[in-house]
């Protein structure tokens, strides 16, 4: 084990994934439709249109006047970002409004309880053009509305998501605070925005699932206990500062144990992790997810330097 | 062994007018194409050219140079490009009666 490994990293007894993406994508790609109907491999009718969210990179975070930031590792991280769309925070996000970066791997042994995930990350907007207000218009903090990371799980006949989100932003007012996943809908057609017949199932996808209120709630997530923290945004969005952060879940009684960032380690005290029924076919799934949502029509951009995925 | 990597900048969308390919950043790789596939079009005399155009910070944004033959049939089509830095899009220009394009562009990087 490297000193910059355990410096960094404080990972569980089976590392399944370390990647740092300065030596490349490491088989981590954009979340895409299914391609599954005919005539010509179309994709499955949904009221949530993913084709648009764009495809991950590597980045060197080269902005107008610094050049390239590079990343903590090297020159290159992996850059999750959207496009320049996005619809008010309570209504079904816009198509393009979302990235997300999938890992496809599965459960491989029997033993299994703790389940963790890290990374290393930084956040920023587009430095497209001056449009905010007060003393540094140009600086657009509050465009990215949140960013998380987590996972989607099938195993031992459950299929679940567990994951965390900062909610950033709610229509340009800042909320800095720490949201899990965890379903409110009432069923099925409240989860899939009053929709009948839509695949949404309640709990699948609450990324771009579940009815979202002015005031910040959302029906795909609930607060973090004391999840304020005030993350660092430095002073023009062409800085980027490379954080720490870290989810713990218990896979054999799914439900969650705590979260870290940077400092700040948040005891998310054995909260239940919603289960439905399982998928066919897909039994051991173990997909990592780390993903960005804009809250204006401005890109913003997760950039991931390192994940470690763990287990014992 | 070099990198390469394939990913979607346009996928399976229908097209009536010009538009420019979300920025992708290749600073990474040597050589570059673009793959357009045309799964389906109607009009009169529908047309397609597609210009690259390169940029140091992914928000301004110049012509390379390179063009693509003038595309108005079903199937893959192709542009390359060599020497780029790191931003790349296309500037994608439509003509034609009505024209539609259902168009899955990939940018293939290797390097």
């Amino acid at each position: 084990m490297d000193i910059t490994f355990s410096s960094r990293f404080k990972p569980l007894d089976k590392v399944l994934v370390y990647d740092v993406f300065n030596n490349g994508l490491n088989g981590w790609m954009e979340i895409m439709p299914n391609f599954c109907e005919a005539p010509d491999f179309g994709e499955s009718p949904s009221i949530v249109i993913k084709s648009q969210w764009p495809p991950v990179m590597l980045s060197t975070a080269t902005f107008r006047y610094p050049g390239s930031h590079g990343s903590l590792s090297g020159q290159y991280s992996l850059k999750v970002s959207t496009r320049p769309i996005a619809n008010p925070y309570a209504a079904p996000p816009a198509a393009g409004s979302l990235g997300q970066a999938i890992k496809r791997l599965s459960f491989h042994h029997l033993k299994r309880k703790y389940l963790q995930f890290e990374m290393w990350f930084a956040y920023t907007a587009e430095q497209d053009k001056v449009d905010g207000s007060g003393p540094q218009p140009g600086l657009h903090e509050s465009s990215i509305r949140s960013f998380g990371f987590g996972w989607d799980l099938q195993e031992r006949g459950n299929r679940y998501f567990s994951g965390v989100r900062y909610l950033n932003s709610v229509d340009g007012r800042l909320q800095k605070k720490w949201q899990f996943i965890y379903p409110s809908s009432k069923d099925d057609k409240d989860w899939a925005f009053d929709t009948e017949g839509d695949w949404c199932i309640k709990g699948v996808d609450p990324f771009w699932c579940a009815k979202r209120y002015p005031d910040g709630r959302h029906d795909g997530y609930l607060d973090v206990p004391n999840g304020q923290q005030s993350l660092c945004y430095n002073e023009t969005d062409c800085k980027l500062n490379w954080q720490y952060a870290r989810l713990l879940i218990d896979t054999e009684k799914r439900e969650y144990i705590e979260m870290q960032c940077q400092d700040k380690t948040f005891d998310l005290g054995r909260h239940p992790i919603y289960c439905t029924a399982p998928y066919e076919r897909i039994d051991g799934l173990m997909n990592p997810l780390m993903w960005v949502e804009t809250d204006t029509n401005r890109r913003v951009f997760l950039y991931v330097d390192s994940v470690v995925i763990s287990q014992e | 062994m070099k990198l390469f990597n394939a990913s979607h900048v346009e996928l399976k969308r229908d097209f009536t007018e010009d538009f420019q390919t979300n920025p992708h950043e290749g600073g990474w790789a040597d050589e570059c194409i673009f793959f357009i596939a045309v799964e389906d079009m109607e009009g009169k005399d529908a047309a397609l050219k597609a210009a690259v155009e390169i940029s140091h910070d992914g928000v301004h944004w110049v012509a390379e140079g390179t063009v693509s033959d003038t595309i108005s049939s079903l199937g893959l089509h192709f542009v390359r490009v060599k020497h780029f830095g790191n931003w790349l899009r296309l500037n994608c220009s439509i003509t034609g009666e009505q024209p539609v394009f259902r168009l899955n562009i990939q940018i293939a990087l290797k390097g």
